[in-house]
């Protein structure tokens, strides 16, 4: 650490200036060109106290700490998510830095950071609805996944009405907005198996009607990885009850057997792995019993010429056998 | 500021320019209708794309996260049927690499490789300082657009220094799909022990881009992967071609078998550029420059002198006024691919 040179400024000073920057840049006074130039600069102060830079280290934890409780105290996080569509490019990067950083802070066991958002959930949602606005979207999407390692927070954000914003965030027509807003919702639901698992049951009818219209999107990108999430969340085993729902619509049976001949192979792909888990269920219910056995020959020939050219995929031949010796002995239920 | 919109009905294919990801990509030049830009629009073919998805999708977001005069752009990304559309800028005179294939075998002039080179290191500077290493410098990551500016690209092998709410002293990564880069990596990383690698390892890709741009051939053509690596944890590393660095006395007699032209034999680079090739290329990583300190070398000071890129790389021409000559006339796409096939993207087209 440099014994000379420029004076180190103290992290209340610091978050102070930034917090009037942000104000007067909030105002869009005549004053804004020297706001936003400021917002940037201490920005960047608090930054490289946090990460150090090549050059330099982090600070000490006491200062860090400092920080930490003088950005609780201000409110500033809060401020800066509001005002991120008015800082310039470089700068709304450093806010995500900033926020991610803050957010790992550990004393012990306890996250004061995410104690303290608990306190204050608008910051969560005010990061959900980043992803209206092209110029901040992907920032915030780097904060949301940020936060959605801790389970208080991804409950709130999962159990919120914003949450089904992302449906139509993972359909917006620009590519890396809508690839962004997949992940995050990804991480929502897989990241914490129980309360994903919980979720998912409470919430079954009105998650999975909106989810029927990722699967049938227009949009190539969203329905192959819509297709390929909806598998992994029904082969979880937290999520059995979710998938003993699923796979007793015949509904859900008829679209994959109809993605099944879908022109695009990764589609077919996916669409295999959701349809094995209504063969392989045990105690198939009588309607999607009568589906399989209602196809039951054309079903055997579609799979014996199925993805053939996969021999090296042993266990996608494994599976694909067993399914195969799974519907040719199906016969109908005793006394029907 | 033009407005680009996220629907292919809204650009005109004129011709294929090349492939690349493999094959799984394919690059058009195309004609934006409402404002009668060129533009190039990559295709990703996202339906024989499996596992390296992601990767289409990291270089799309951090090419949107970063923003230098010196890194290539796109206006917009978007999905049409199976594939994943990324309309750019048209870089007229396409890659270095190209450039070397069509019109430099012998490598670049001196003064063309340090206006490159600036624009490369300058960009370099700005990727390091944002916290990521690129891991995929060479000249095919290297275009040049009309006015003659150098735009890196190759985004999608970078990684982030960033991780974990830390400044990360070491990488240990090793990049996905990376087959094609081997040559221009640094021996640290190649090595994947644990004293890991960081930005620097970048600026060892620089020297060996100074190497390529400077003689024409790819470093280490034709060498094995592992004799590759082996020189270069030995600290072998190539060198400038020129009256400097061939010895000419003792092989005059040697007509038949030499295949290096005269010109490479007679001409010479400058001292700073050799000296520029050996900081790159020194094996501790530890006392390679960095992309700041390398601007600072006075080699940079004489290109102050308003030089002119595409005056240097006469007789290549850049694409778009050619094009605009026969824009009409080409119609017929078998054509515009016979057109094509004579210009410069022969080899691949990697942003």
């Amino acid at each position: 650490m440099p014994l000379f040179g420029k004076s180190q400024k103290s992290p209340t000073d610091i978050v102070k200036a930034l917090k009037e920057a942000v104000n007067s840049l909030e105002k869009g006074d005549k004053k804004a060109e020297k706001a936003q130039e400021d917002v940037s600069k201490n920005l960047v102060l608090i930054k490289n106290m946090l990460y150090g830079t090549s050059d330099a280290e982090p600070q000490t934890d006491i200062i860090v700490a400092q920080l930490a409780q003088e950005l609780y105290n201000s409110n500033l996080l809060l401020l800066l998510i509001q005002n991120l569509h008015r800082i310039d490019f470089e700068g709304k990067k450093d806010v995500a830095q900033v926020f991610n950083n803050i957010l790992r802070r550990q004393i012990g066991t306890r996250s004061p950071t995410v104690e303290y958002i608990c306190t204050k959930p608008e910051i969560l949602f005010t990061l959900m609805t980043g992803y209206e606005l092209q110029e901040i979207a992907l920032n915030c999407g780097t904060m949301l996944r940020e936060c959605a390692r801790y389970e208080a927070l991804a409950k709130i954000m999962l159990y919120s009405d914003d949450f089904y914003h992302f449906f139509r965030y993972v359909e917006v027509s620009t590519f890396d907005i809508a690839s962004d807003a997949f992940s995050t919702f990804k991480e929502l639901l897989t990241r914490h198996k129980i309360l994903c698992a919980d979720f998912l049951e409470v919430n079954y009818d009105k998650v999975f009607s909106h989810y029927q219209r990722l699967l049938n999107s227009e949009n190539y990108v969203t329905r192959r990885q819509s297709l390929k999430l909806l598998g992994e969340l029904l082969l979880d085993r937290h999520n059995f009850t979710v998938m003993t729902r699923y796979i007793s619509n015949p509904d859900n049976l008829k679209l994959m057997m109809n993605m099944l001949k879908e022109r695009s192979r990764n589609i077919q792909f996916e669409a295999f792995h959701v349809f094995k888990v209504f063969v392989a269920n045990p105690n198939k219910p009588k309607p999607i019993l009568d589906i399989l056995l209602r196809n039951q020959d054309k079903l055997v020939d579609f799979l014996m010429k199925f993805h053939t050219d996969r021999a090296e995929d042993e266990q996608f031949n494994d599976e694909k056998a067993y399914l195969i010796r799974q519907i040719k002995e199906l016969r109908p239920m005793p006394g029907h | 500021m033009i407005n680009y919109e996220a629907n292919i009905s809204s650009y005109e294919t004129i011709s294929t320019l090349g492939q690349c990801f493999e094959g799984m990509a394919v690059v058009h030049l195309s004609k934006h209708i409402k404002s009668g830009t060129l533009v190039a629009v990559k295709r990703f073919n996202m339906d024989r794309i499996k596992q390296e998805a992601h990767l289409v999708e990291r270089e799309i977001i951090l090419t949107r996260q970063l923003q230098h005069p010196n890194i290539i752009t796109y206006y917009v990304a978007f999905v049409h049927l199976q594939e994943v559309c990324v309309v750019s800028p048209l870089m007229a005179f396409g890659s270095c690499r190209d450039l070397l294939n069509t019109h430099f075998n012998d490598g670049f002039p001196e003064a063309a490789i340090v206006l490159i080179l600036r624009d490369v290191l300058d960009a370099l500077e700005y990727i390091h300082k944002k916290g990521f290493i690129h891991r995929s410098v060479r000249a095919g990551h290297i275009l040049i657009s009309a006015t003659g500016k150098a735009y890196l690209s190759g985004l999608r092998y970078a990684c982030p220094i960033v991780f974990n709410g830390r400044w990360q002293k070491q990488i240990h990564s090793f990049p996905a799909s990376t087959a094609r880069n081997l040559n221009w990596l640094s021996p640290e990383l190649l090595e994947q022990n644990l004293q890991g690698y960081n930005q620097k390892s970048d600026i060892y890709s620089v020297g060996m881009v100074i190497c390529e741009l400077a003689n024409g051939a790819e470093p280490f053509a034709g060498v094995a992967t592992t004799l590759m690596l082996t020189e270069k944890v030995r600290g072998c590393v190539p060198e400038l071609l020129d009256c400097t660095t061939i010895p000419t006395d003792e092989n005059s007699d040697c007509h038949g078998d030499c295949d290096i032209s005269n010109t490479v034999v007679s001409r010479r680079f400058s001292d700073d550029l050799h000296e520029l090739a050996t900081l790159c290329l020194q094996k501790e990583a530890i006392i390679r420059p960095t992309a700041s300190q390398l601007l600072t070398h006075p080699i940079f000071k004489l290109t102050k002198k308003p030089l002119f890129l595409p005056d240097l790389l006469k007789p290549a021409m850049p694409l778009s006024s050619r094009v605009a000559a026969h824009i009409d006339e080409v119609t017929n796409l078998d054509v515009a691919q016979q057109f094509a096939d004579m210009e410069l993207y022969s080899c691949e087209w990697d942003f």
